[in-house]
């Protein structure tokens, strides 16, 4: 039977010794904020300062008025290709657009593959802009007397008709990048520290003897394990509500969901993470073995559980490993409840399943573990 | 307060043995510790203390033999842990936590509270003269310090069965008196006390001394027993007028079936007990003298010899 006095004994003494380390509830409480704002600008997708380079060698003027017009440039303008090349190895131009009556090159420097795409598709719609002022120009020599109500009848009757896109937001509206980071990082942030601080913590109760003083006290493992989820819950609540309130007033991502639904999934990670850490501490014998773990438990899952990017961008091949991870889910979980409104009920399968699986496996290995430790 | 609910012994091996690998820990051991006592375990580094204290405890399963813990076999040994105190020597306290949260903290895993847990810590805290410093961080503390409140967090929940392990180290001699009065002040009431050290001196205070050696118990008796064991006896120092009246005393004393030699300018007599000492100074008449006791450490020194 579990004493739930014991359990509150533990949890109490977590939440002193906690309270007692201004530096890590700094920590705990400022650095999702400050994670936040930096994603926050870093993702908001905007560019500038993009040295550009153009070359005109006679080129019409929609396509120069177009790059021209583009605010993320910065525009050179340049007497050969020559030039553009030199200053383009230099590092002094970002790329370069050779712009004649019949052709167009760009010139491009690869280290950076976003400018060099910004680059492309705005050349590639400065002539798509082109094209269309031609057109219209043809149009209108072949049509110039017509009436306007007949306009887009013969038009279609005489050129060949392109196909219209249509985009329609099945939930939402067209959400910004933040809007879908945002719950994402929530999750990741919650079980970054959840993570380090469970896993420090068991291996200080083993390094200053605790552990084998409790291995001979009433209190059994599972007490110790609940008690440290009781008081570390309480921290990864004050951590997502200053992390929420971010997210939510700072960049107006949506809460469309309940709030106690998506804190059900942060204490549901929360944890999973602190069982993962209790579990793994048994392997490190000192902090600075701890911290080894960041880049083998930390790094994999915000590059693999579709924290930045979706799952389905994946190599195929490696997919099978982002469906293990406990941050795919909190991801998948937490965007449903905010963005979409999800219930409980919605994220029951597959999320909120997994998250309770993972947990329950991993804290029985981690009790088996504490038990292995000492038979 | 302490009332014992069993009058057998409180720890009972017998044949237990424990293999670390190729390392034979315990060597078919037999102790048995009676109830209510101080016991010793003394002994060289390695020779199987800690480990025994260990398998006590249930932290480490043994191969072979018989272990019983107050009555019980061992296996049912986590049914007895409220009744059981164990200090390791790891110091086992929370550096970030004060003084009286720390006793808090193992008062509460024991299921103690409210007033009682109050009484309990002000009447621990005064035995380990550290009731000025309850609002101080444990990490704060200096060494010895630190040593007495992990006693007092072992003691929180009055066990019956206190093992600790080297107790005292870094402890002043005063307040190591405070802590052997409070000690049979415990075993008075009922308590048994398991004790390992290196201090002979502090084996002398306990009324029964094993000797382990190589995974074995060697010798068990009260110290006064160790010492007869390994056949040292008391001997008296005789200081007298000059050399050549020691000499004379010398072969007198020999004349008279005592054993005595002249060692740095004084008589040597060994006594098979301190009652001959009467019959020395009937024969002879010292300007001063002195009596010597053999101690623990000779004795064990000795029993080594012999073990060679």
């Amino acid at each position: 039977m579990i004493s739930w006095d014991r359990v509150l004994v533990v949890a109490l003494r977590v939440v002193r010794q906690l309270k007692r380390d201004r530096r890590t509830i700094g920590m705990i409480t400022l650095a999702p904020v400050f994670l936040m704002v930096l994603f926050g600008y870093a993702l908001s997708g905007e560019m500038s300062g993009v040295r550009l380079g153009i070359v005109d060698v006679g080129a019409d003027g929609e396509v120069r008025d177009h790059l021209t017009s583009v605010k993320d440039f910065e525009i050179l303008h340049l007497g050969s290709e020559s030039d553009a090349e030199k200053m383009i190895s230099e590092g002094r131009l970002s790329g370069a657009v050779v712009m004649g009556k019949t052709f167009m090159r760009v010139l491009l420097d690869a280290s950076s593959p976003q400018v060099a795409g910004l680059i492309t598709s705005e050349a590639g719609a400065a002539l798509q802009k082109a094209g269309d002022a031609k057109e219209n120009t043809r149009e209108g020599l072949l049509l110039s007397p017509a009436s306007p109500g007949s306009y887009m009848e013969m038009k279609q009757q005489i050129l060949p008709a392109r196909p219209v896109m249509e985009i329609r937001y099945v939930y939402g509206y067209d959400l910004e990048m933040m809007d879908s980071v945002g719950p994402a990082v929530l999750g990741l942030v919650v079980f970054f520290f959840t993570f380090l601080m469970a896993a420090i913590s068991f291996l200080r109760e083993r390094t200053l003897g605790t552990l084998e003083k409790f291995m001979v006290s009433p209190l059994t493992r599972l007490e110790m394990i609940a008690g440290y989820l009781a008081g570390f819950s309480l921290f990864s609540l004050i951590q997502s509500a200053t992390t929420l309130l971010v997210v939510i007033f700072v960049f107006g991502v949506p809460m469309r969901g309940s709030v106690l639904t998506a804190f059900l999934v942060i204490l549901l990670l929360g944890g999973a993470a602190l069982t993962l850490g209790s579990l793994l501490s048994n392997f490190a014998r000192s902090e600075f073995q701890v911290v080894q773990f960041i880049p083998v438990v930390i790094l994999p899952q915000t590059v693999l559980s579709g924290v930045w990017w979706p799952v389905q961008s994946i190599p195929a091949s490696v997919r099978p490993i982002s469906y293990l991870l406990p941050l795919t889910y909190s991801s998948d979980a937490l965007r449903q409840v905010m963005l979409k409104g999800a219930s409980i009920g919605d994220i029951i399968y597959p999320d909120l399943a997994f998250l309770a699986g993972f947990f329950i496996i991993t804290l029985a290995a981690a009790i088996a573990m504490l038990n292995r430790k000492v038979g | 307060m302490i009332s014992s609910k069993y009058a057998g012994p409180a720890v009972f091996a017998r044949k237990i043995s424990k293999r670390f690998g190729k390392l034979q820990v315990l060597k078919n051991l037999d102790i048995k510790i009676p109830n209510a006592t101080t016991y010793c375990l003394l002994g060289p580094n390695g020779s199987g203390k800690t480990t025994f204290i260990r398998a006590i405890v249930g932290l480490i399963g043994l191969d072979g033999g018989d272990l019983r813990v107050l009555g019980e076999p061992v296996k049912g040994v986590a049914g007895l842990y409220s009744r059981i105190g164990y200090m390791t020597q790891h110091k086992a306290l929370y550096p970030d936590l004060t003084l009286q949260e720390n006793l808090e903290f193992f008062a509460g895993l024991y299921g103690i509270r409210g007033l009682a847990a109050r009484k309990r810590i002000d009447e621990l805290l005064d035995m380990v003269d550290l009731k000025p410093h309850r609002g101080r961080l444990a990490g704060d503390l200096s060494g010895g310090m630190y040593q007495r409140l992990s006693l007092a967090c072992t003691l929180i929940h009055e066990p019956e069965l206190l093992l600790l392990d080297e107790p005292t180290v870094g402890v002043d001699p005063r307040l190591r008196q405070t802590f052997w009065d409070y000690f049979n002040r415990l075993t008075s009431q009922g308590a048994t006390i398991l004790i390992t050290t290196h201090l002979m001196d502090e084996a002398e205070r306990c009324r029964l001394v094993g000797y382990m050696r190589d995974g074995r118990l060697e010798a068990q008796g009260s110290p006064d027993e160790l010492k007869s064991l390994a056949g040292l006896k008391p001997d008296l120092q005789l200081w007298m007028q000059d050399e050549s009246a020691s000499y004379s005393a010398a072969s007198l004393l020999a004349d008279h079936g005592f054993s005595a030699r002249v060692e740095e300018g004084a008589v040597r007599v060994e006594l098979a007990s301190e009652s001959q000492a009467a019959e020395v100074l009937r024969l002879v008449k010292p300007l001063d003298l002195r009596m010597h006791e053999p101690t623990l450490s000779q004795a064990f020194l000795k029993l080594g010899e012999a073990d060679r």
